[in-house]
């Protein structure tokens, strides 16, 4: 035995080899973004025109909203399936409370407060049901999906609700600096959640809970409690989400939220989160939703025929899964 | 399953929408063991006895609204209680919605829009098998034909989108000037109506030689991604856009969206079909671009049909003296401008359509081929 | 004499109807080190999950200080100072050091629901020095091996002083039963340094490293606190005796069952085989009934070797003969197929399906012997399911439990009767079958050792202690840095001594 106590300095900082490993490997979904941005600019004359660069940003907006409230539930190994309800019923909530072609209700800004706080309180009741009576997650999200196509459609009445107020409908169709003011919004949105994520209870134990959750119970976290918050975020996102695209449509709407939730989930786990919670992150996100929305129109301004676009892009998506989770793979050791 | 029994008190109906889904499942649980008498013999009752039903895929459309607002108005002339069956777009919750029908015991007369082409035979087959009586609308199989099935499928009635589509397409052209580069944008591609419409277009494009397809994707029937599609093709192509055909008014208002977003409104001239309410207003504003729609008159559509079944139903029309041409025929399809576009921003009275109730074949084009 | 800073009073507590802990009593004084030792099922964990809040006593009472005190959650032991090492990891290995030292005790660190990462780092930097500990506290969990990752758990342990004006009683639940050498030397080292700040509970099946560093030893078993013992005139023969209770000596390894393999038919030809960054010319042969150890330190290659010849991994270069036939697989199918048996260390991960029965996990690897054509006779493998259950003394409510609900030596023993099973196995690679196993479970699994060997089966063995790879082979191959660096024979009577090999070793 040596005098002094032996040490396990050596191996404690993660070796440089390792880190650049794992930054390759982990930034996957970047360097399939990447490679998507370098053949498509090549490909087509148009794709890195200003106008079109405006519009992926514009497109990349209202899914980026959707896929970062919906990170917050997957990464505690949830599912929310709502999004499209609550979207619906969102969208008709504000802009029946705004100027609108169908009652006398002026009330703007609060009318988009009212929109988003709607899908809030889906994800509130998401949450609870969840939680308290212990049903799984995508039945109770499901569920309730269901029950905001429902209230929106007593709410639609036979004819969509068209959006008066001027200020509001300049947020989905005006421009600042050449991009939809949507985008600006959704860039708050990002910069909102990364700081929730990585400076609040609600985003560290979502980390922990989604990790290890026994673990996290023996350590007298209130789990029930922090799971319903991240439900109440996922909500507030769609919410969020069913407000700006009636604010693009001009019209509160059933079906407003068709065909967004696939792609959302996929943009989150596109981007590297695993469905069985515990790992990526909101900025991933990002990186998911920018692969999707690239995709769709590079696909389109290459002039991909219609009839295969979609199984083209199906194929790219799981190429791009299977190189950015190669990594996971092993360490996770579970494939369903 | 979703019933909504509809009482006449239309704005107040949807909120006895919960109760009387209660009312249809115990029904649906008492009366499973006494099926209708005599179900297989083609037996038709007393008027009394006979209950209407609509089956559309949902309310969250202004054109089944529409369309069921058109069998309320049937029902109201005959005073009876209009049974509403919504599947949300679910094929399968459509059939078993029809087939708990036949637990009231009561012959039913029933309208319906089957999801699919490939729903439609199942569906006939469960009426018949209930002794049912029912009129179905837009899909069916090429190579099944109501008398192939019996007297309970009393008709199918479609709308030529090739006729339509093409009349429909001349009027972008024209507002065009006959002149320029349009972009089409298309339904569900394996859909029969978005493939007639589409063909329309292309009959259309070979008589407009100043006319270029620049380029066509599909948005799903949907107005987001319409909205989508659109930006994207405005990017690509850019001034060279003079024009937008849609395959229905959602796909087409959500194009028009993408217009204005690209400060374009009123210079690109856009058509869509289905005569929405929003699109009809589009079009009476004259300054959207959205010069035409087609209607196929979802008020019709919703009575006229149903009135047909009904007919069959109580014993009124016997199914088996209907000629081919007359079980299986084209409805009437109206391209509507901002000439003619006044007559279809309102709700029709009973009295607009009493004359199509009494004869609902009044409006046939014509044999299906 | 101040009172003992934990003392525990006549400690009942049973399961419906089955007597887990009866009338335990014991003490813990100021800075000492208390081993508490005990085979499988004589009540270690019930009496520790007591401790730390999870259980409540049915009676009996726990003093600290001197006074009465009552857990009813995790939170209140720890807020009465008592900070539980698991056996089983608790970190949450996605998210930080520092998370993981404060998880749910983030005090100051987290006003109001927002985190302050520097006030969060600094406490748990706090901790981290109290052991001496240089891993960073921003670092990820993921990123730290299983001995830093128990570091960070005792730093965590330690956080209990937080709450309290007393000095903490940490409680080591097996922490060295995943450590080997230099690792090991680190625990020990970090239990003295504990000492000065705090009393210590070491639970452990190693009787050695018992003996080494604790003050006293309390030996439990069948649910009762059988002795108490000085480290000083106790041995590990006395130690084992009392616990088990039975008579121990080199008996205990079944040397006496060894039996000679000179002359016997090679089974298995390993030529010149290469892995890249793992290991390379390694060449050795194992003949019928012949056992060879190999021993080696982390990094010497041995895991990988075993990998390869399982058909896990692949190799770069050399050749497996099987009864004189080459093979080479691709994946651990093939190698099954050819009659190859693994058993992992990793029980838990890759050894047996969780959440299966035991009866399923035993047919796991091969069904034919119960099956016909694709088709599985229920009633025959019912009957050979108990078999193997009363031959291996699986302790198990019946065949149909869940195998998580099994403790880790009865897990290890389905594991080895789902290889057992398989009529097609020649050759069985043992990868620290013992780990995590008490004396008793053990000796079951020698006895097997020795039953498949005198069936003509051949074993590639990685053992837990060199004393157990000595005992247990016929030859013994030392690798250092993916090289073999000297064979010994190890035939009855012929046994090296454990400095020979280290010197090989390191």
């Amino acid at each position: 035995m040596t005098s002094s106590p032996p040490s396990l300095g050596a191996s404690v900082s993660v070796s440089p080899g390792v880190r650049i490993k794992r930054m390759l490997l982990g930034g996957g979904p970047l360097v399939v973004l990447l490679l998507l941005l370098i053949f498509f600019t090549f490909a087509s004359d148009t794709f890195a025109n200003p106008g079109n660069i405006s519009v992926l940003l514009t497109q990349l907006s209202i899914l980026l909203v959707l896929g970062v409230g919906l990170t917050f539930v997957i990464l505690l190994g949830s599912i929310d399936l709502s999004a499209e309800g609550v979207m619906a019923s969102s969208s008709l909530v504000f802009v029946l409370l705004a100027t609108n072609d169908r009652n006398d209700f002026q009330f703007g800004i609060l009318a988009a407060l009212a929109g988003v706080l709607t899908g809030s309180l889906f994800g509130l009741v998401n949450g609870i049901l969840h939680v308290r009576l212990g049903i799984p997650s995508f039945m109770v999200t499901l569920g309730m999906g269901a029950v905001g196509i429902g209230i929106a459609t007593v709410l639609f009445g036979g004819r969509a609700p068209q959006l008066l107020d001027q200020g509001l409908r300049s947020l989905g169709v005006d421009k600042v600096f050449g991009v939809s003011k949507l985008v600006f919004l959704a860039a708050l949105v990002l910069v909102i959640a990364v700081l929730i994520q990585r400076y609040t209870r609600v985003g560290r134990y979502g980390y922990v809970i989604g990790g290890d959750e026994p673990i996290a119970r023996l350590s007298g976290i209130n789990i029930k409690k922090y799971k319903i918050y991240s439900f109440v975020l996922s909500g507030t996102g769609s919410g969020l989400a069913g407000v700006m695209a009636a604010t693009q449509l001009g019209v509160g709407d059933p079906t407003i939220g068709l065909g967004f939730l696939f792609p959302a989930i996929t943009a989150v786990v596109l981007g590297g989160t695993l469905l069985i919670g515990g790992r990526g992150g909101v900025l991933r996100t990002l990186v998911g939703a920018a692969i999707i929305t690239v995709l769709a129109n590079g696909l389109i301004l290459i002039g991909v025929s219609i009839y295969i676009q979609t199984a083209v892009q199906g194929l790219v998506i799981v190429i791009a899964v299977v190189a950015s989770g190669w990594s996971l793979r092993r360490r996770v050791r579970v494939i369903k | 399953m979703s019933f909504s029994r509809h009482t006449g008190q239309s704005t107040r109906r949807r909120l006895v929408t919960s109760a009387a889904v209660f009312t249809v499942a115990a029904m649906a649980l008492v009366g499973c063991s006494s099926a209708p008498e005599d179900a297989s013999a083609g037996a038709t009752g007393a008027a009394a006895d006979v209950e209407i039903v609509e089956s559309v895929r949902s309310l969250s459309n202004s054109y089944h609204a529409n369309w069921v607002a058109g069998g309320q108005l049937f029902a109201d002339s005959i005073d009876k209680e209009l049974v509403v069956i919504t599947d949300e777009a679910d094929s399968q919750k459509q059939l078993s919605g029809i087939k708990a029908l036949a637990a009231s015991g009561k012959i039913y007369a029933l309208n319906v829009d089957p999801n699919t082409s490939s729903d439609t035979e199942a569906i006939v087959r469960a009426v018949t098998d209930a002794g049912g009586y029912v009129v179905t609308q837009w899909n069916k199989p090429d190579d099944l034909n109501p008398w192939d099935v019996g007297d309970h499928w009393v008709a199918h009635i479609s709308f030529d989108g090739t006729v339509s589509g093409k009349e429909v397409s001349a009027k972008l052209f024209d507002a065009m000037g006959n002149e320029g580069g349009i972009i089409a944008i298309q339904g569900i591609l394996d859909n029969t109506s978005s493939k007639q419409r589409y063909q329309g277009l292309e009959a259309a494009l070979a008589e407009a030689p100043g006319i270029e397809l620049l380029d066509q994707q599909t948005a799903n029937w949907s107005r987001s991604e319409a909205l989508t599609v659109t930006q994207t093709l405005l990017a690509k192509h850019g001034d060279a856009v003079k024009g937008i055909w849609a395959a229905n008014d959602e796909m087409a208002l959500g194009a028009l969206e993408a217009v204005k977003a690209a400060g374009l409104e009123g210079q690109i001239p856009i058509i869509g079909f289905d005569a929405v309410p929003q699109a009809l207003e589009a079009i009476q504003s004259g300054t959207s671009g959205f010069v035409a729609t087609v209607s196929s008159d979802a008020f019709w559509q919703g009575g006229a049909a149903l009135s047909l079944a009904y007919k069959a139903a109580i014993g009124e029309i016997k199914v088996s003296d209907l000629s081919h041409d007359e079980r299986a025929f084209y409805g009437k399809q109206i391209i509507v401008t901002p000439d003619n576009v006044g007559d279809f921003l309102s709700t029709p009275a009973i009295s607009d359509l009493q004359a199509d109730f009494d004869d609902p074949f009044g409006r046939s084009q014509g044999p299906i081929n | 004499m101040s009172a003992p800073v934990l003392q525990v009073k006549n400690l009942t507590k049973s399961f419906k109807g089955v007597v887990a802990l009866n009338d335990v009593s014991f003490e813990v004084r100021r800075h000492e080190v208390v081993g508490l030792i005990g085979e499988n099922g004589a009540g270690k964990s019930t009496l520790l999950k007591i401790l730390s809040g999870i259980y409540q006593p049915d009676s009996g009472e726990i003093l600290r200080n001197g006074k009465k005190i009552v857990f009813r959650t995790v939170k209140e032991s720890a807020a009465a100072g008592i900070g539980m090492v698991h056996q089983e990891q608790s970190l949450v290995t996605s998210v930080t050091v520092a998370e993981n030292i404060l998880l749910g005790a983030e005090g100051d660190a987290v006003v109001g629901g927002i985190y302050n990462w520097k006030v969060l780092n600094r406490k748990a930097q706090k901790q981290l020095d109290k052991i001496g500990s240089p891993i960073s506290p921003t670092a990820g969990v993921e990123d730290l091996t299983f001995a830093q990752r128990q570091m960070v758990e005792l730093a965590k342990a330690l956080g209990v002083e937080e709450y309290t004006a007393d000095e903490p009683v940490i409680v080591l639940d097996e922490p060295s039963s995943v450590l080997e050498g230099d690792e090991l030397e680190v625990l020990f080292a970090q239990i003295d340094r504990l000492r000065q700040i705090a009393s210590v509970v070491f639970v452990s099946h190693r009787l050695d490293e018992v003996l080494r560093v604790s003050d006293r030893v309390y030996i439990l078993k069948d649910g009762v606190c059988v002795a108490e013992r000085n480290p000083e005139t106790a041995d590990t023969d006395e130690l084992h005796r009392l616990m088990v209770g039975r008579e121990s000596s080199a008996e205990f390894y079944r040397e006496g069952d060894q039996k000679s393999v000179v002359g016997a038919d090679v089974l298995l030809k390993v030529d010149g085989l290469s892995r890249q960054k793992a290991f390379s010319d390694v060449s050795f042969d194992v003949r019928k009934g012949e056992v060879v150890g190999i021993a080696g330190v982390l990094g010497s290659g041995r895991e990988e070797l075993t990998r390869v010849l399982f058909g896990a991994e692949g190799c770069d270069s050399g050749t497996i003969l099987l009864d004189g036939t080459s093979v080479r697989f691709s994946s651990p199918v093939g190698a099954v197929a050819a009659g190859f048996g693994y058993i992992p260390a990793e029980r838990r991960i890759e050894g047996i399906a969780q959440s299966m029965s035991v009866q399923e996990n035993i047919f796991l690897a091969d069904s034919r012997p119960v099956s016909v054509g694709p088709f599985m006779m229920v009633n025959k493998a019912r009957q050979v399911a108990d078999e193997w259950i009363s031959r291996l003394r699986i302790r198990t409510p019946s065949r149909n439990t869940n195998i998580n609900n099994l403790s880790g030596g009865n897990q290890q023993k389905v594991v080895l009767a789902k290889w057992l099973n398989s009529p097609r196995l020649k050759v069985l690679i043992l990868d620290h079958p013992t780990r995590g196993l008490d004396v008793g479970a053990k000796e079951d699994v020698y006895t097997f050792i020795r039953a498949l060997c005198d069936q003509g089966i051949g074993i590639v063995l990685l053992a837990d202690t060199l004393e157990e790879t000595i005992a247990l082979s016929h030859s013994i191959i030392v690798m250092r840095d993916g090289e073999i660096q000297r064979r010994f024979d190890a035939a009855p009577g012929q046994k090296p001594l454990p400095v020979d090999l280290v010197e090989q070793m390191v």
